[in-house]
């Protein structure tokens, strides 16, 4: 009953989204990494706000002209992330990234002979264990085209594919991923680390 | 069947995704593997706290709604406001994903009641994931149980503007009926 009655709440949701052209690009934002996820809950009751959030909370080139045509057009085409990165595109690069960093780690997990020191990659998920000091989880998550990275420095993010800057930034922060990692734990670890 | 596995880790196989607030913890088909729930999360999941939902349209009800099906967790978090204190009166929550998420959002529910609304945006994912003691992959949680919290919070300040705005409106008009 309860499980109905929540699926109806998330297709009220939906429709209420559709009714106002201005709201269709951020139709796709759902579905989208929860940085904007305000954003979804906002456009809910005001049609207003969500704009400014919007072009502050995006970086990307492309997803500028989107908010840009939805101002001027009555009815702008959704702009979805599988149109942005299509899924093959998005694993590859994914893995690339993740094949990367996994190269990179063993290396030098081997140069600096930390205690703890531990790397595992299963399942398609990189585990970086550093004893005591932590540990990280890179991760992909298709649905949302993002790679996702759980840091005992700075908690959770989530990263999506920058095609101009060529690399996995982390909308909130603006961070990139493998930059992140390199400063964090050359910090950790006492020696730096490049990873890229 | 838990197995108490000594002190204070609890082996809960297979806990699924089920919907908080559902047909009830119905019991889980498969067997997991060697992963823990802490006995914090397994207590949110079996006597789960705060489980249900305001009426939406309400002035006095603030609604964050996070996440997506696609990524696996949702979580629905309402907060009733009362409006001349700026106190959060109640709150409740609905969740589909996975027990560190249905936890995440019970915390935050618990967490939020009796307190100022400029006091619960400062509630971080951090102290939800130190208190469930989640492990590094869960702490995406966390992250949305906090998302979560400041989306119905956004909420109910957005409604109250927009009935601000109204009110405004119509005394306008009313002044220049008169």
């Amino acid at each position: 009953m309860a499980s109905r009655k929540l699926f109806l709440g998330l297709t009220a949701a939906r429709r209420l989204r559709s009714r106002a052209p201005v709201l269709v690009p951020l139709s796709a934002l759902l579905e989208a990494s929860t940085s904007t996820s305000h954003v979804a809950a906002a456009t809910q009751c005001s049609g207003v706000g969500p704009w400014g959030m919007f072009l502050s909370s995006r970086a990307l080139s492309s997803t500028r002209q989107v908010a840009q045509s939805a101002c001027d057009a009555p009815a702008p085409s959704a702009v979805g992330y599988r149109s942005i990165l299509p899924e093959d595109e998005y694993h590859k690069l994914a893995d690339e990234t993740i094949q990367g960093l996994l190269e990179k780690l063993e290396e030098y997990g081997d140069s600096i002979q930390m205690d703890g020191f531990d790397i595992d990659y299963g399942n398609q998920v990189l585990t970086l264990r550093l004893g005591e000091l932590g540990t990280y989880v890179v991760n992909k998550q298709a649905p949302n085209r993002q790679i996702w990275l759980s840091s005992p420095v700075s908690g959770p993010s989530k990263f999506d594919w920058d095609a101009s800057t060529k690399g996995w930034i982390y909308r909130r922060t603006g961070a990139n991923l493998v930059q992140l990692l390199e400063k964090e734990i050359g910090e950790v670890c006492g020696n730096s680390v490049e990873l890229s | 069947m838990l197995l108490r596995a000594g002190g204070r880790r609890l082996l809960a196989p297979g806990l699924r995704r089920v919907l908080a607030g559902g047909d009830g913890a119905t019991a889980p088909a498969a067997v997991g593997g060697a992963r823990a729930y802490h006995e914090r999360v397994v207590e949110h999941y079996e006597n789960p706290r705060n489980v249900g939902s305001f009426e939406k349209d309400d002035p006095s009800v603030g609604t964050g709604l996070v996440g997506a099906p696609a990524c696996g967790d949702v979580m629905k978090l309402q907060i009733r406001v009362d409006e001349s204190s700026g106190k959060i009166v109640d709150a409740c929550f609905k969740t589909f994903g996975c027990g560190s998420a249905i936890a995440s959002s019970s915390v935050a529910t618990e967490w939020v009641k009796g307190k100022q609304m400029e006091e619960v945006l400062t509630i971080k994912n951090t102290e939800i994931a130190k208190h469930l003691s989640l492990p590094p992959v869960k702490l995406h949680c966390s992250m949305l149980a906090e998302d979560a919290i400041k989306a119905a919070v956004k909420d109910y300040e957005a409604k109250k503007v927009k009935l601000g705005q109204k009110g405004e409106v119509t005394s306008t008009e009313k002044a220049a009926e008169a």
